[in-house]
This record gives structure tokens, sequence and C-alpha cells, in this order.
């Protein structure tokens, strides 16, 4: 493949690092093959999954030029296609020469690109395979499937392997069922996971087809084929869904196959004598148990449960605090001091865990730098100019959600910068800049939070133009007067385009202000800066991890909220005299700065707050360049929470990001702070 | 902009089917890791083109081009199988269903291309 070279290594690597990982699942799938060998008893769907591995290997291999690896995967995919098939006798002997090759397959691919390869014993393994391979039992002319009235859809999609799965039930005399689901398309996957897994306790899965649901709306149908010993009403009992339903296609009364199972035919052969201890030998100059890249892939819902755990965990430590408090307020020095000891060696060791917990989640951002650098190549060469892309701080960290989170809406930023900044190669020269654009992606860490900054060398931002179209659009009055700060952050209101021409990459009715809900989704900020003529500069503004959080817990006319500790600045008393009135607005000097006031009880409508206190709390929070006072009644103190979101019905709901559970069994909401100060700056609070 | 669906299990084949056609203008890619997220993408993504392997797990290519083929919003859309050469019989079964071409891994990226541009002009 063309293309340049550290890409190319980069899939190299990623090509041994899969093939790693399948050779060491194959490897365990073995020993499970080993354990039913004998008996003849082996789940089919364990023989199919080692024979799609190696399958994978093989196509892999091949793609990377390892010919050696690809043409021992072959062989190995060869034998495995025909012992899926029934083609081919599975007893240890079969087994031995699987885990054999598979250990060469594993010392040849942890060698690839060494130039290294062991020739002769490539042959050897070869030809044990291929001795394995006994020619195909006699197969009847008539095929039982034409009587058993499984549709021509049905048979049509079956794959070579699952048409043999079906002969086999059929001729163990099986009862094969047709068992027809419906399912949302919304939860499917999970609807047929279960279904399946009740399933296969009684009989054999052995084909499933989707089809376009016939009722529903957003509907999914599946066909399940299923072969089990037991009759029509033990299946249904098995099942006990009312959304499935459930034929009996045919199959047999027990003992009506007259063919028999082919199992025993070729096992008294014995191979293993003759080539056994001569591999054997070659396999242990070559068996490392060194593993060649030491990752493992990890679902990240299993780390989600894991971090809900130590959450938890967190809220039982806190209450033992609470209890120790208790106990030394009662009267019990001593017992509070030693379960005191004890809780503070468990909050260490929580704290680490949590950290634990919290790393594997982080993903370097080059990952979404590498996206990136694609879009600005597509994107530059179909709007016919010319862009570099430097990108800075590729290895700061940052949790993996957020990553995919955030990678729609860069994406939108990256084109929009090539589309409307950029300018086309002619014009920037007669502008006396270089015909290459430069588009600069950097990322560092600043606190507890990740800036990502896209800066370009464009045309930058035509304030006068943007306010024109906003006054022409409604969005400002024509006496509005706005500084140019607050005019270019007019692009980020609904319904906001400048573009005279709606381009084909920006202008697909994704607006800066879906650009914006999307970072804010996910805690983050997004501001701009731009000089015309030279260039805009993006900063979004993420927080480390969405996870876990420390939390200033406030209280505010009666009711308890938690501040993000990553957006509180710093917390002060002030005195009412002291509130000052600008445009109708509530403001403190603070060290000489102007800092706005929001008082969470109208900015939430809630009552029961007074006016009249003499003096009060204020928390500073800032996200990105804005601050802002958040007038509270009351500090609780910093605890440590976990954000639930609170689903679909609140998400419009401004200023709260979503919900924490305190230790004491209360449930409290958590404050959107990059919400409330846009909507404070907005002045609508 | 064309997008298409690229449905495969392995995560580097899959790349490797990516980035070929990506390395193209006016290619949008949508990957899937199982027949599952296909059927799950494909009413939510505008798809003008599907690639799919057979050998997959929970639901395999054959069912998939069975699902497209079958159902009214999609029937249209031109379906490519890339998958090995050793299910020979179950390539034939895929183009009766009414897979529009196949191609065998290793792939050919230049070939690959050339179908591509074929279908999508």
């Amino acid at each position: 493949m063309s293309g340049n070279n550290d890409n190319l290594g980069k899939a190299v690597k990623d090509f041994l690092a899969e093939a790693e990982e399948i050779i060491d699942q194959l490897s365990l799938d073995l020993v499970g093959l080993s354990d039913c060998a004998d008996t003849g008893d082996c789940n089919p769907d364990l023989v199919n999954s080692i024979f799609r591995g190696a399958h994978s290997l093989k196509g892999l291999a091949g793609m990377f030029g390892f010919t050696d690896i690809a043409d021992l995967a072959h062989n190995l995919e060869n034998l495995l296609d025909s012992l899926r098939l029934g083609k081919a006798v599975l007893n240890q002997t079969t087994v031995s020469v699987l885990f054999d090759s598979m250990e060469l397959l594993g010392t040849m691919v942890r060698g690839a690109g060494t130039g290294v390869s062991d020739t002769q014993g490539i042959e050897r393994a070869v030809s044990r395979i291929n001795s394995c391979l006994s020619p195909p039992p006699s197969t009847e002319t008539v095929s039982p499937l034409a009587g058993l009235g499984i549709s021509e859809k049905i048979l049509g999609a079956l794959t070579e392997y699952e048409e043999h799965r079906l002969l086999e039930n059929v001729k163990k005399g099986r009862g094969v069922y047709s068992i027809h689901a419906s399912f949302s398309l919304m939860t499917f996957d999970q609807d047929l996971g279960e279904l399946t897994d009740t399933l296969k306790q009684g009989g054999e899965v052995i084909s499933t087809l989707p089809s376009a649901g016939g009722g529903l709306d957003a509907g999914i149908d599946f066909e399940i084929l299923f072969g089990s010993e037991l009759d029509t009403a033990a299946v249904t009992a098995l099942v006990d869904k009312d959304n499935v339903i459930i034929t009996r296609l045919g199959g047999g009364g027990r003992g009506a196959a007259e063919t028999a199972t082919s199992s025993t035919v070729a096992d008294g052969e014995d191979v293993t004598a003759a080539t056994g201890g001569e591999a054997a030998a070659a396999a242990d100059t070559a068996v490392t148990a060194k593993s060649f890249s030491r990752t493992v892939r990890v679902d990240i819902g299993k780390l989600d449960e894991l971090m809900n755990i130590v959450g938890e965990l967190v809220l039982s430590h806190s209450s033992i605090s609470q209890f120790v408090a208790n106990l030394r307020r009662d009267g019990h020095p001593a017992l509070a001091s030693e379960l005191g000891k004890s809780a503070k060696v468990l909050e260490r060791k929580l704290t680490e865990l949590q950290k634990g917990v919290m790393e594997i989640r982080m993903i370097p951002v080059g990952q979404l730098f590498e996206k990136m650098s694609r879009i600005v190549r597509k994107v530059s060469r179909e709007q016919g100019k010319k862009v570099e892309l430097k990108t800075f701080g590729a290895d700061t960290e940052l949790d993996k959600l957020i990553v995919e989170d955030i990678s729609d809406p860069m994406m939108h930023i990256i084109r929009n910068a090539i589309d409307h900044g950029i300018e086309l190669p002619e014009e920037r020269r007669t502008l006396g800049k270089d015909a290459k654009g430069i588009i600069r992606l950097s990322s560092f860490q600043k606190g507890n939070h990740v800036v990502i900054e896209v800066e370009d060398d464009g045309r930058g931002i035509d304030v006068e133009r943007v306010k024109k179209k906003a006054r022409e659009k409604g969005l400002i009055g024509p006496a509005d007067a706005l500084t140019d700060r607050e005019a270019i952050d007019l692009i980020f209101l609904p319904g906001f385009s400048t573009s005279d021409t709606v381009s084909e990459i920006s202008g697909r009715g994704v607006g800066m202000d879906v650009v914006k809900n999307n970072i804010a989704a996910v805690s983050g900020m997004v501001d701009v800066e731009s000089t015309l003529g030279e260039g805009s500069r993006m900063t979004i503004t993420l927080p480390i991890t969405l996870a876990i959080i420390k939390a200033l817990i406030i209280a505010s006319a009666g009711r308890t909220y938690a501040i993000p500790i990553t957006s509180v600045l710093e917390t002060i008393m002030v005195e009412n005299r002291d509130i000052l009135t600008v445009e109708k607005k509530e403001v403190i000097h603070l060290r000489e700065v102007t800092l706005p006031l929001l008082r969470l009880d109208r900015f939430f409508e809630t009552t029961g707050m007074s006016d009249l206190l003499e003096s009060f709390y204020v928390v500073v929070v800032g996200v990105a360049e804005k601050r802002l006072g958040i007038v509270v009644d009351d500090l609780l103190g910093q605890q440590d929470i976990v954000i639930k979101s609170m689903g679909e019905t609140f998400k419009g709901f401004k200023g709260i990001s979503g919900a924490a559970d305190l230790g004491d069994q209360r449930t409290i909401l958590v404050l959107d702070v990059g919400g409330i100060i846009n909507e404070a700056m907005r002045g609508s609070a | 902009m064309k997008k298409i669906l690229i449905t495969e299990d392995s995560p580097t084949m899959r790349s490797l089917l990516a980035s070929t056609i990506g390395s193209v203008d006016g290619y949008e890619i949508v990957e899937a890791s199982s027949g599952f997220e296909a059927l799950r993408l494909l009413p939510r993504e505008k798809v003008d083109l599907i690639i799919t392997d057979i050998n997959m797990p929970d639901i395999n290519g054959l069912e998939l081009i069975s699902y497209v083929r079958n159902n009214p919003n999609y029937q249209h859309i031109p379906l490519f199988i890339v998958s090995t050469e050793s299910s020979e019989k179950d390539l034939e079964k895929g183009l009766a269903l009414g897979a529009n071409e196949y191609l065998v891994k290793p792939f050919d990226p230049t070939r690959l291309l050339e179908l591509v541009g074929k279908y999508l002009g």
C-alpha cells in the first residue's frame, strides 16, 4: 500500500498485536478442545471459533506479506474447516497437531520481520496437518433437509458450516425448530443474546437470520434455527416469552437417524508416534512464554462497572468516617481512634484503586489526532487547498469516552477551519502568505483539565460580517453594541452560519451550536479567538475524566447541589453592601476584577433563600477564560462523587449535568458549571 | 460525500479496508465490528455501499446480505463481500443472495478502489 512508512509501521504493529491475541485465544480454546476430544462431544461453537481465528490470521498475514505465517495459517484453517464440517476426525492426535502448529505460529509471529524463518519446521508442521485430513466419509446423495420445510430464505443464507450443523442435528435425531422473535432496534443485541443463551441450555443454535421487523417501526425480527432433543412444549417452557413464536419444523424421533456418526472410524490411527517427538524437540528450542505485546483489550463497560464499584466503596467509606465521628461525639474516643485508623488505611488504598482504574481508561489524544489528519488530507484535497497539519502533545492522556465523544465536534471544527478559514493557494500568495496553510493541533494538560487547541493561519473571523449576519437573522437587535469577543461568540448561536454558499463539507446543517453542545455534554467548553486576516484559534477545555470527581457540596434555598471541584477557583465571604449593579446585573469587585454574580435560587427559580442576609458565600467558578461567582447559602464540604446521568428526560435541563448519591442515601444534583456560565453571560439569568 | 459501511470483525483488517478507501476523495467510512453493529448502523447512517466479511460472530455475512436484500430500505445498496477463498461455497451463496462483487483476502487495494469507483461513480 502506498502512503507513509509510519502508518505502515503502525499497521504492522497492530497486525502483530492482533495476531498474538488471536493465537493466545486459540491456545486457550485448544485446551478446551483437548478436554472433549476423547468423548467426541465437543461444542461445535468451540471448533468454529478456532476455525475463525485461523481464518482471520491467514487473511491478515497475507495482507502484510507474511507469507510463511499465511501459509501455515492456511493449512491450519483447512484442517479446522474439515473438522467443523465433520470431514475430519477430532481426536487427541489432531489436537496435539493443532497445539504444535499454534505454538509454531506464535513463534513465527513473535519473530516476524526478523527475516529468520524455520522453513523445515513449517514443512514438518504442514505435513502433519495434512496427515490429519482423512478422506471425507461417503455422503448421502439425498439431502435430508428437503423434508424439513425450512424456507428458501433461511436455507439460502446458511453458510456451509451452518448447513453441516443442521444436518448433524437431524442425524442425531434432534428436533429442528424455527424460533421467530421480534425485538426493538435499540436493544436487540441484548435481547437476542439473552434468548440464545437460554436456548443453548436446551440445544444448539444453528443460525440466526435477521429481517426487517413487521410490526414495530424501529423493529427487527430474527428467525433462529434451533436443534434440540426437547419436545415443543419443553422448548416453549424453556423460552417462556410472549414475543417469541416457536415452530417445530421436523427432525427426528430419537434413534431415527440411520447413518452412524463417523467419530469412531479412524480413532485407532496414531500419527504422533512417528512425528511427535521431532516436533517436540523443535518446539523446545523455539518456545518462549514472553508475550510480544504486553497489552490487553478491555471493554470500556467493564471499566465503568469497576468505577461504579469504586464509587460505591467511596460512599461506604464516607459512612464509616461519619460513624467514627459519631463514636467520638458519643464518648467512645478509643473505639473511634481505632476505627479511624483502619478507615484511613482504607481511604489510602481506595485512592490508589481509584487512580489505577482511572489510568486504565486513559488513552493518548494522539489517536484522535490521527483521525483528524485523515480528515485534513481529505477535505483539503476536496477544496483544492494546501494544508499542513502540525500536531503537538499527542501523548496527552484523556478518558477514552471523552475522546470518543469529542471526535465528531473536533472533526467539524477541523472541517470548518479548512472550509472557511484557510484560503485557496492563489489567494494566500496574493496576501503574501505561504501557499500552504497550517493547522496546528495541540494538546496539553492544565490542572485537572486537558486543553485541545485547533489553530489555523487562515482568514480569521470577520467580526463586522458576523454582526451584520446576526442582525439580519434577528439574533441581535439593530442597536446592540457588542465587543469583538461577544460578536465572535455569536457563531455558537443556533441557526447561525456566515457561509454564503452552503458548502458540502461544513454546511450540512451542523452548526457550531451543535459542536458546542456536544462538547458541553462531556462537561467541556469551547472558546474562539480570531484575528482578521491572520487566523483563528478554537480552544477546547475538557475534564480529564468524567467517571469520578471531587465536588464541593453546597446548599441553596434548602436544596443541596454538587459543584465539580475542578471548576471551583475559590470560595469567598461577601458582604451584602459590596454588591454593585452594572447594567442590571449584580457584580462584585474581586482583586480589581469585576466578577458577575449568579444567584442559584433565581437561576433554578426555586424559592426559600433570604435576600436579607448581611453576608453570604460566593463560590467563584471558572471554565476556560470565563469566571462567575455563584451565590450560595452554605458550604457543606468536599466529597468524591460518581456522576450518574439522569437520562433523556432531563437532557434539555440547563445547568444540571447529572445526579450523584451522597453517603447518607440522599441524591443530589450536580451543576453543569460550563452551562451555567454560558447562560449567565448571555444575560438570561 | 459517499458513505461506505465496512463490516469486519478483525480490527486490523477493518482499518486496512478503511484506510484504503479513506485515502481517496469523497468517501466517508462507517465501521462495524460485527453483523449486529451493522444492523444497528444501517437505519442511522445513509449508507451508499456495504462491504462485509462472511465469517463473523453473532450474525454472519450471508445473513447480513439476506437482511439487506430483503429490506426495501436497503435492497438497492451495492454490496461487496471481502472474504478468504476458503469458503467458496459461501462466496457463491453470497452472490446468489445478491452481493454485487467479491474480493478475496488478501485483497488488492487497487482492485477494491476500482470496484468502489465503479459502483459509486
